[in-house]
């Protein structure tokens, strides 16, 4: 049995050294497909970058949903991805069809910010609401319980969106602009422009939310551990409804943004996008808020060079690489690029 | 006193855990003789579980290794080294509620058991022989442990005493050397416990199986030890019997003096 | 550790025995009574009756309904008696079908194999291999499959091998969808899928697209194994792993149960009743289509699983048979019949969503041991009275 104990430490090894070399083949594979199309066309490879970085702040914002709730109460929200849908259903249809903000006109301008404001305090309440009906009941319930329940809460908000825009994808004319600049051959969309104008200050609100104040303190106490965290007078319910609030507020926020950057939204947005922008928190490390921006940011640069890049797997395999990568993080780095490992406690 | 001087069954030398900066286990070295009884004891935090998740193979040592009847047996997976013939309790028990008593037990035979997918589902007779010894045996062990009655009972519904002995009729189907109880009087009233000591000397009597007891109850150590050790903040303060522990001055200090104090207040 | 989510038919041996030749007496009647009435009573029946039959009990959804038993009972196994979540069960279904589409139809016209096949008359080019030979390559690929799937990703947390999981069940129908060009070769057929399917044959008799009921009788009888199945292996050595897992993943490991392989097992099987489940539909259908491999046929197995009661075979069965049914015909059906009365448009089946998500919701709300306990409810009831007797 000796034998095998040592037998043991040497397989380790040989693992580790396997997984190095998967690794370091994977990313000299990444890295001569970028080099590649870096020197074919240098223009089109940023053009395209900054389209995938538009996506990814996109993503960005949903992962925080995803990431904040997570860290509070472990629970990966499936239905997330269909709260951002309904976002983006109910900025279409408040802005473009009720409000007939059509052109970017200053007082369009205006009405896009209200719609914004609006759109975020939808979601929260929806988010909320959510939290409050089902998942608060199954707080102390098996694992599995949680889970079920928000692929059903998934299903349900897609039925919502469903009756709402009807089974094919809509389109609608948007405020911000669809027109481009051109920039030393590189194009930039104007709503892109948008999108980080818009993006940036709410991801600062954010993080100075989380850090700086009592509610974000809050927050970080029920994350740690819900029992000191009530004996200390925190009101865990409140802070965990405040979570889902600012997760939904971000996930709305993002709603808008889609809605009147693409121009089209359909009721099974959802899912794919959530998919995509779930990834991306298990990127940065779940339940890390910087993570899940970078990992938002990551994947749509990964995924808009794949779909734009004259030489790639093109569009139709997107959703593929983008699980693929999911999967090789599972594989590897589950705790994420910024996350930490955890052990069981016994 | 005798059985101290036999070969140790178990030999952990020299171990350390490190969790981020913190040092939980300091360089210990522990060994349980075969056929003795022996203590592990401490003060909260001292160690003494993340010291037997070590033995059990649920964390690896940052250095040292624990050797079984001479092997080592560090860097195995846990199933192997329970397999191998180290059956452990739980501190808070963790029995699996949704099974039967006889399920429960039968669980900890699966390594000794080999019907797979294709025998059990064409129920062949080699399966079908395995499936009643396996019965058999643990209703003998569900006997052993008094709790004969309960076989097709869930476990969850038994009392917090039957559930006790379950996990340690469950530990027993593993067939083992070595049987480590984590707080296995934890919950149980000074009667209760005086039973339990009869009973573990009962199970190495009968079943000639070495035991490791964790403990927070001094009587119940002081009774059924031969040989005690005394964990402090990941150290070893001192190891004898339990007359020697109860007169060392540095464990009255650390261990017992601190209950002392807390409990005149 | 865990707590009642999860039911079973953990009951005493000799109790369970009776009470599961209850229920195996049931279902074999049912199957062949729908049988008889369909092969011998059906025709004869005046032309109103028979539009009835036709409109509410369709013989292809009752086929599929056993197809729908056989597959959830399959994902029973891993969710149910296991407690991995699966998100992404209909990969499996797709593999299966595929492997049918490959090798029971015309479409590697370049070839013609034909081991012990049935291809439409006068048209023997293809592939074309014997359904039950094609059942158990179709298994066995998919089990194949379930351990490349779960090797790498069943040491996750339970919620983040759910989301795996879903991953490849997204990954592996888009590889359908545009598998009509890989590398110049054309796999799948893409969106325009594989068909027609050669038939079922039994003895030499052969049984192409219309013969339904016997089909039904087939599918039937496939559901019924997965039924054995998964009560013997329930009973057995693997089943009590599969089920201490569940509870306590920990302590299982503490008392010799290797996690990885065992996990491994309960997809591997899981993957293999899959598997067969697509090769039966495909023969069903009389094609595959990859675009009906899509993610609500995971969700709607998984209500199938919970609306009968994690773990319960007899619950899933019937879970099973109702969900199936109101999928293909009922909702449907119920929908035509308000329309009609009303003079009202809705769009019943988008109704699909609502329930299937609203039941997930409100089972793990208020119901989390399923809707068929009651048998196992009374037999503890009986045990704790009895020993007391006993006393």
């Amino acid at each position: 049995m000796t034998s095998t104990a040592i037998g043991v430490r040497k397989r380790i090894q040989i693992n580790t050294i396997l997984v190095r070399l998967s690794i370091f083949l994977i990313g000299l594979g990444v890295f001569s497909w970028l080099g590649v199309n870096l020197v074919r066309g240098p223009a089109d490879f940023v053009t395209v970058a900054i389209q995938g970085l538009n996506n990814g702040a996109l993503y960005a914002l949903i992962a925080l949903g995803y990431t904040l709730v997570y860290g509070i109460i472990e629970l990966i929200n499936f239905a997330h991805g269909d709260l951002f849908m309904l976002g983006a259903v109910f900025s279409a249809s408040l802005l473009s069809e009720r409000l007939h903000a059509v052109t970017s006109t200053p007082a369009n301008w205006g009405l896009l910010i209200m719609t914004l404001i609006l759109a975020m305090a939808f979601c929260a309440a929806l988010n909320v609401s959510i939290e409050r009906v089902a998942y608060r009941r199954l707080r102390e319930a098996p694992k599995l319980a949680p889970l079920i329940t928000a692929v059903g809460m998934s299903f349900i908000l897609q039925f919502v969106g469903l009756h709402w825009v009807g089974s094919a994808p809509k389109n609608f004319n948007t405020v911000i602009p669809t027109t481009s600049m051109n920039v030393a051959g590189v194009t930039i969309r104007y709503s892109t422009l948008m999108i980080f104008a818009l993006t940036i200050p709410l991801l600062l609100l954010m993080v100075f939310v989380v850090n700086k104040t009592r509610q974000g303190k809050a927050m970080r106490a029920v994350a740690q551990d819900k029992d000191a965290a009530r004996l200390m007078g925190v009101n865990v319910n409140k802070t965990i409804s405040f979570t889902f609030a600012l997760g939904g507020a971000m996930a709305g926020a993002a709603g808008l943004m889609y809605e009147q950057t693409v121009g089209t939204v359909s009721y099974n947005l959802g899912f794919q996008l959530g998919l995509i922008a779930f990834t991306s928190a298990v990127m940065g490390g779940i339940g890390n808020l910087y993570g899940a921006v970078l990992g938002g940011l990551l994947i749509g640069l990964i995924q808009g060079l794949n779909d734009g890049l004259p030489i790639g797997l093109g569009q139709r395999w997107s959703q593929s690489v983008v699980f693929g990568i999911l999967i090789l993080l599972m594989v590897y780095r589950p705790a994420g690029l910024l996350g930490k490992a955890t052990t069981e406690k016994v | 006193m005798s059985s101290l001087n036999n070969a140790p069954v178990l030999d952990a030398q020299n171990i350390s855990v490190v969790f981020g900066g913190l040092v939980a286990v300091d360089n210990v070295s522990f060994n349980i003789p075969e056929g003795s009884i022996v203590s592990l004891i401490g003060p909260n935090g001292a160690g003494k579980t993340t010291f037997f998740n070590v033995l059990t193979g649920l964390y690896s040592p940052t250095s040292g290794g624990v050797y079984y009847d001479g092997n080592l047996i560090t860097g195995l997976a846990p199933h192997k080294i329970a397999a191998g013939g180290i059956a452990r309790t739980f501190q808070n028990i963790r029995l699996f509620g949704m099974m039967t008593a006889q399920e429960n037990v039968m669980v900890a035979m699966h390594s000794h058991m080999k019907a797979g997918v294709v025998s059990t589902t064409l129920r062949l007779p080699s399966q079908k022989r395995e499936e009643a010894e396996a019965r058999e045996f643990a209703q003998e062990l569900l006997d052993f442990v008094d709790i004969g009655g309960t076989t097709h009972e869930y476990a969850r519904n038994l009392s917090y005493g039957d559930q006790r002995r379950l996990e340690v009729a469950r530990a027993l189907a593993l067939r083992p050397k070595v049987l480590l109880l984590d707080e296995p009087t934890a919950g149980m009233n000074p009667n209760e416990s005086a039973r339990f000591v009869e009973f573990v000397r009962k199970i190495r009597s009968e079943r000639g199986i070495s035991i490791l007891l964790i403990e927070h109850d001094m009587s119940v150590v002081m009774q059924v030890s031969e040989r005690i050790t005394v964990l402090d903040q990941g150290q070893k303060i001192a190891e004898g019997s339990p007359a020697e522990i109860k007169s060392n001055t540095r464990v009255i200090e650390a261990y017992l003096g601190k209950t002392g104090t807390e409990a005149s207040k | 550790m865990s707590d009642v989510i999860l039911e079973d038919s953990g009951v005493p041996v000799h109790l369970a025995a009776t009470n599961n030749r209850k229920w195996a007496i049931g279902f074999t009647l049912s199957v062949i009574i729908i049988f008889a009435f369909y092969q011998y009573v059906y025709t004869s029946l005046p032309g109103e009756v028979q539009n009835f039959f036709r409109a509410w009990l369709p013989l292809t959804s009752l086929g599929e309904a056993m197809i729908f038993v056989l597959m959830a009972l399959g994902l029973n196994i891993v969710v149910g008696y296991a407690g991995l979540l699966d998100l992404g069960y209909v990969a499996f279904w797709a593999l299966g079908g595929y492997v049918a589409g490959w090798l029971m139809s015309g479409f590697f016209d370049s070839k013609t194999i034909n081991f012990g096949g049935h291809p439409p008359v006068g048209l023997p080019n293809g592939i074309h291999i014997n359904f039950w030979l094609v059942l158990i390559i179709g298994g066995m690929f998919t089990a194949v499959w379930g351990v490349i799937i779960g090797a790498p990703t069943l040491r996750l947390k339970s919620d983040y091998l759910a989301l795996v999981t879903l991953g490849f069940g997204e990954i592996i129908p888009q590889f359908f969808v545009n598998g009509e060009n890989v590398g110049g070769l054309n796999l799948t057929n893409g969106t325009q899928g594989i068909t027609p399917i050669d038939d079922i044959t039994v003895f030499g008799h052969a049984f192409g697209v219309f013969d339904l009921q016997w089909k039904f009788l087939i599918y039937s009888a496939l559901a019924g194994l997965m039924i054995i199945l998964s009560l013997r292996l329930r009973d057995g050595r693997l089943g009590r792993a599969w089920l201490a897992i569940r509870e306590d993943e920990l302590a299982a490991s503490m008392m010799g149960v290797p996690l990885m392989r065992t996990k491994l097992s309960s997809y591997a099987v899981g993957a293999t009743a899959g598997g067969v489940g697509g090769v039966a539909f495909a023969t069903l259908i009389n094609g595959v289509f990859a675009e009906r491999f899509n993610f609500a046929i995971s969700i709607i197995i998984l209500a199938m699983v919970v609306l009968g009661g994690m773990g319960n075979v007899w619950g899933v069965m019937i879970g099973a048979v109702i969900l199936s049914w109101i999928n293909s015909t009922g909702l449907v059906q119920f929908g035509n019949v308000v329309n009609g009365a009303l003079g009202t448009n809705i769009n019943f089946p988008s109704f699909n969503f609502l329930i299937f998500g609203l039941l997930l919701v409100m089972m793990m709300l208020f119901r989390r041991e399923g809707f068929i306990p009651e048998a196992r409810t009374r037999v503890i009831m009986h045990e704790t009275t009895d020993h007391q007797g006993a006393h």
